[in-house]
Parts: structure tokens; sequence; C-alpha cells
């Protein structure tokens, strides 16, 4: 039976009241999501209680039922690292389908999983085992990496639609009249959250110098970063890192000294590039690249090479990042880069095939 | 910039090479390599910020092994040299990533580069040649390819080699096109003058050519070897280094321990070869070191050296690069075996795995 747009804002409204119930047992999982996650409990709590949309209106509801499409089943096959996207993963395929079996993420089950028991929806039911080769209709709704993702696609049985939501990164464009402070408080939290794990993650920021090519206000925009996510590591200590991370971490850090400045801070760096270099990713966990730019156009320049990385896109100015980010990028403020309205797929590239 | 510094040090650096060439003891490594890192530490502001946050004090140095390492990504972000721009003889660069990063490596004295690469390969590939021989490249011409320090090397050894002057029919491959054509034409004529053949060539080269010929052979003279180089670099399909190896020796009628493969970077000024074309004793996927330059396998995360046979990452002490980095700091996974020389090339760390939906930095540089 057809099943009216109202009726799917409704049933997706419903998962969005179950995420509600699983927030108010958090002191349940925390444990267990800290285990599997490799978050710490602050972080675990940060995520829960902050970048969990929970509070979404009609108006994005009809968005993302729009977006959704129809389906006459749909897998969902989940990945671990920002492990409340759960939720976004299964509204989207409510919508799409009444027909919805999810697959939890071996790295972290516990959100998904108590999501759906919340739900307590026919509609929806867990399969840990799920095999993707054996699906034999609808749509595989994978969230992952992009290798992981290649993987399934090479599996699936003809008739089956694969979409898919792949890695990626965010990036910060702080303007001229941005407000240091400011906009280093908004970043830091956008890095923070997942411990910076997620394709929304600002890696890269941008710091609009003026009309020569030197780097003061970058200077200053590091400066005043390290001492928010120093301050951040207290509050919200960073989880562990594994090793090949801290490997990853020193040779950027040895890079960027060489090359012109690195802060580093007690579980967070920061590398200044020299004016016009070209960009050189740096890692995950809570680690920045900040590099200067003259104009909008210089920036666009530095970014093009990485644009169909990008997924979303912040800054103090959103009219100006509109000008610079990608087409399929969310634009948000600073410190909204982790918490997109529940209107849809976080990542906009469009993954289907 | 202290030209008489560099120029004495470079003096010194070619020494080394000078006595590899005359048989006689190297002089001291350890002496030379903390003076280039002093030297460099006083002209590279990099460098000198560089050991500070390492906490090294380049004036008490004394070992190799404690001269910090610079990561070769420096090399796409700065300048990582001790002289003017004005005074650049040459600059190589690194073939370039997605995001459009190519990594520098200037030379103000490309002499001593030259010098060796000349004997180290001479050892290794030409020792036994009693005269001049046909060289073909399968890999681009300088003129193609100016910037690319494999291309200057090869130059180098067709006209160190090379019964000719390098032309025309010394470079077959054009646009990443291999021109079968000519390489058959050279072949025909050394064939017919009963001369070996000094083939250099890339990998994606050799894969090409196995592509061609397919299930035909194309036979090479008697004494004839191939020096394999670079990796694929989405120029042609993958071939594991094994099956690539058996395929050019069934095809080019050769014994496989003619194929020798050689390991160089832009970043450095010295090559590594693989011995087994004279030593037979020798493995392939094994190295063997000029007495200029040290490959160290080190823990990724201390930097420290690993006990011998762990695995490490490589950071390559090397002489010949007085006036960039004595010391470079690879991503790629190297061991020494105890009892034997040289050090095994296990590939490139992968480095930091991808987990779920945050990009890994390989996935953004284009190498995953």
């Amino acid at each position: 039976m057809e099943r009216s747009v109202e009726t799917r804002i409704a049933e997706v409204r419903a998962v969005a009241l179950a995420a509600r119930a699983v927030v108010d047992r958090r002191d349940e999982l925390t444990a267990a999501i800290v285990e599997s996650t490799g978050l710490s409990a602050a972080g675990v709590e940060l995520a829960l209680t902050r970048h969990l949309e929970l509070d979404a209106s009609d108006a994005e509801l009809r968005r993302l039922v729009a977006q959704a499409g129809d389906a006459s089943r749909v897998a969902v096959i989940l990945s671990a690292n920002v492990f409340v996207g759960a939720l976004r993963a299964v509204a989207i395929a409510r919508a799409a389908s009444a027909d919805v079996v999810v697959r939890p993420s071996r790295r972290d089950p516990t959100f998904a999983r108590a999501l759906v028991e919340a739900a307590s929806d026919p509609a929806i039911r867990l399969d840990e085992g799920l095999d993707v080769a054996r699906v034999e209709e609808g749509e595989i709704h994978v969230y992952g990496h992009d290798a992981t993702i290649a993987d399934i696609r090479a599996r699936l049985r003809p008739n089956v639609r694969l979409v898919g939501h792949g890695s990626g990164m965010g990036v910060a464009w702080i303007t001229r009249g941005a407000d240091l402070a400011v906009s280093a408080r908004g970043l830091a939290e956008d890095v923070v959250a997942f411990d910076q794990r997620g394709c929304l993650s600002p890696r890269i920021a941008l710091v609009e110098e003026g009309t020569t090519r030197t780097s003061s206000r970058a200077d200053a925009f590091a400066e005043a970063l390290h001492g928010e996510l120093e301050r951040f590591g207290i509050e919200i200590p960073r989880g562990p890192l594994p090793a090949e991370e801290r490997a990853a971490s020193d040779r950027y850090v040895a890079t960027m000294t060489y090359a012109c400045r690195a802060l580093v801070g007690t579980q967070h760096a920061i590398g200044i590039a020299p004016p016009g270099a070209p960009m050189v990713p740096c890692p995950a966990y809570r680690h920045v690249h900040v590099a200067a730019c003259t104009t909008e156009d210089d920036a666009l320049a530095l970014l093009e090479p990485l644009a169909r990385s990008i997924v979303a896109f912040g800054s103090d100015d959103e009219a100006s990042a509109r000008r610079l980010a990608p087409k399929w990028a969310r634009v948000s403020a600073l410190g909204r880069m982790q918490r997109p309205r529940l209107d849809g797929p976080v990542d906009l590239r469009g993954g289907a095939a | 910039m202290d030209l008489d510094r560099s120029s004495s040090l470079h003096a010194r650096a070619r020494a080394f090479v000078d006595a590899f060439e005359r048989g006689e003891a190297a002089p001291d490594f350890d002496e030379l390599a903390c003076e280039l890192a002093r030297y460099q530490a006083d002209h590279a502001p990099g460098f000198a910020r560089l050991c500070r946050a390492r906490g090294v004090e380049p004036s008490a140095l004394s070992r190799a092994e404690d001269v910090p390492a610079v990561p070769t990504d420096a090399f796409k972000l700065t300048r990582v040299a001790t002289f003017d721009e004005a005074v650049t003889q040459v600059t190589f660069r690194t073939s370039g990533t997605t995001v459009g990063a190519r990594g520098a490596h200037a030379m103000r004295d490309a002499s001593t580069y030259e010098a060796a690469a000349l004997a180290f390969g001479r050892h290794w590939l030409a020792r036994d040649f009693d005269r001049p021989v046909p060289v073909v490249v399968l890999g681009p011409s300088p003129a193609a390819a100016p910037d690319s320090s494999l291309g200057h090397m090869c130059a180098s050894f067709v006209r160190a080699f090379g019964e000719a002057a390098p032309s025309e029919e010394t470079w077959l491959v054009a646009g990443d096109v291999l021109d079968l054509g000519t390489f058959d034409a050279r072949v025909a004529t050394a064939l017919a003058k009963g001369q070996p053949m000094l083939v250099l060539a890339t990998s994606f080269a050799l894969v090409h050519l196995l592509d061609a010929v397919g299930d035909a052979t194309f036979e090479l003279p008697a004494g004839s070897r191939v020096m394999q180089t670079g990796g694929f670099k989405g120029k042609s399909r993958e071939v594991a280094a094994d099956e690539l190896r058996t395929e050019l020796a069934r095809i080019f009628a050769i014994d496989e321990r003619s194929i020798v493969a050689e390991y160089g970077m832009t970043e450095l000024s010295s090559q590594f070869y693989e011995r087994t074309l004279f030593d037979p004793a020798a493995r392939h996927g094994t190295y063997a070191e000029p007495p200029w330059a040290r490959v160290v396998p080190v823990d990724p995360e201390s930097l420290a050296p690993v006990p011998e046979g762990e695995v490490g990452i490589a950071k390559i002490v090397d002489l010949m690069n007085v006036d960039s980095a004595v010391a470079i700091l690879t991503q790629d996974r190297v061991r020494r075996l105890p009892g034997t020389e040289g050090f095994e090339l296990l590939g490139r760390a992968p480095g930091a795995p991808p987990r779920g939906c945050s990009i890994a930095i390989d996935e953004l540089l284009g190498r995953a």
C-alpha cells in the first residue's frame, strides 16, 4: 500500500522519538559505546546530547522524506565512528520503505540496537549477520569507508540499488570579518565531536588574510584554536589514540614544524602552512591544518583538488562559504558543522548506483 | 648561504664516491652526516626548528642515527634547501598526487648527485661491460619530463654506459605509450652485432610491454639486463613484483637475476639496487646501499631504530643530500635481516587505516 508523505513523516518522527528514549537511558549504554567507539565517556555524552538530531521540524522531515525516495525494502549497513548517525540512517530508510533491516557496525552495535529496540516498529528490524549478497530486492544504504562501499557494490545482485555514503571531511572558512576568538571556539566544537572522525569533521581551516599573502591572521587564529582545543581536551578528553594514528600525528607535526609551524597540544595538533603552499591534509583525531589565503578566489584554488572530498563547509560568513563550497557540501555556521538538520543524508554528493 | 662550506661538504661527500670507485675504505660516515646536519641547521630554518622540536642540539651530534629525519611530505610544502633560489642548478619534482601537491628537491650542485648515481649504478648494473652498450629507456625523455630525477639519472647512464649519445631512439615512452617498433629495431641491431643491452625501465612501461607482447617473446641479446624502477602510478594495471619479473624474463629470454630493481626517490640523491646480477647469493627484494647512504628501519612512532629482523619505516641518511636534508623519513616499510647485507623493501606503509566515514590521508592523496 502506498504510504502518504504525512504517514512517512510520522514514522520518521517516531524514530527520532525512539532516539530520545535511548538518550534518556544513556547511563546504561555509555560504557559499551566507549568500549566500541574509542571515544571517551565525555565524548559519548557530547555526541548523545549535542549531536543527535532530536528536534527536527516538520519542514525538515518533509525534506528528508522527499529525498529518501521509495523502495520495497532497505537494508542499512552502518559504520562505527559517528555512532549517532544510526538515527539519520534509519530515519531515511524508514522514510523510503516499510521494510527496513539494519546491520549495525560490528565495532559499535550498541546505539543502533538500542534505537531499533526503542522504536518498536515492526517495519524496522535488526539483522547483525545480514549478508548483502543475499539481499534480493530494494536498496542497500551503506555508511562507511569508500572501500567498504566498493566491496559491497561488487557483491550486489543486479536488481538491488546501492546508495553509498562514503568518506569525506569538512573545511572551515574564516573570513576577513571574522572574530577569531569566536570562530576558533566554534571550530573547536566541530573538531572535538566524535574526535574528528566523521565525514563532516573539519580538517582544514582557511583564513582570509587580506590582499597580501601573509599568515598573521592565520597565526592568530591557530593560536586561538590551540587554546580552545586545549580547554576541550580537559572537558571532553580525546579517546585513546591508536598506534598508527600516533605515528601519523607525529609525521604531520614534524612535517609542519619543518615547513612552517606546528602547535602541539595535550590532545591535539595544529599545523600552520607556509603562505601559498599546496594543501597537505592532516590526520583525524583533533588535528587541524590552518592555511592563509588572500581572497575567496585564492581559497577556491587551494581547495579545488580536494573538492570531491569536502562534505561540510563551516564559516563565520555562510554567504561567503556558499560561494566557495562545492555544490553538494552542507554549509553551516562554525560550531554547527557536526549538527546538521535531520533533513536528508549528511553526505549530499550522491552515491547511488 | 655559505657557498664555501657547502662546496667543502660536497667535496667530502664526493670523497665517498671516489673511495668506492677505487675500492678503498670509505671516510667516516657519522662524522660527515653530523657535519651536514649542523650545516643544514645553520642554513635551513625548518631543519633548525625540527632539531629543537626533537630536542636535538646539532653541535652535540655524533651519530648519524640521531640526526632528525625530515618527512618527505615537507618537500611538498616548502623548499627544503640551504641555499638561495637564485643559485639553484636543477629542481627535481615528484609525480603529482590528486591534491596537486608535488614534492620538489632543489640542488645547487648536481654533480655530486650524478657522480654517486653513476658509481653505484655502474657497480650493480654495468660493471662487467668492457665497452659501451646499446641503452634504451622505457620511460619518458628528459624533454618530456624535465623535472624527473629518474629521467636525469637515466640520461646520465645513457651517456656513461651507452654506445651512442641519447637520441630519439633512446627514450621509448611518449605520453605513456611505449614505442615498441623502435624498441624492436634497437634490439634487432644489437642482436645482429652481438651486443648486450641495458634496458632502463619504469614499471608501468614494462607492464605495457607485457600487455603488448602477450604470449610471444621479445628476445634480448645474451648478457642483456633490465633495471626496473618506480611504481605503476595509475598508468598501467598493477602487477606483483614476482609475476612481473617472471614474465619479463620469459619475454626477454634472460635470467630473472638479470632483472634488477632500483629503489630511489626524488627527495634523495642516492639509489639502492638489488644485487642479483653480480651476487649469486643475493635475493630479489633485498637492496644494497652505497657507502654514502644508510637505510635504517625505525619505529613509526618513536622513530627509534627497530631491532634487526623487525619491520620499520625507512629513515634514510643520505650523505649526497648536501644542500637539502641529510636524513629523510619515508613511508616505505623496510627490514634488515641478521647476517644479510642491505635491506628488504616491503612496500609502502599504508598510513593510518581508514575508519568509517572519516577520510584517510591516503585517499585524499589518491594513493590508497
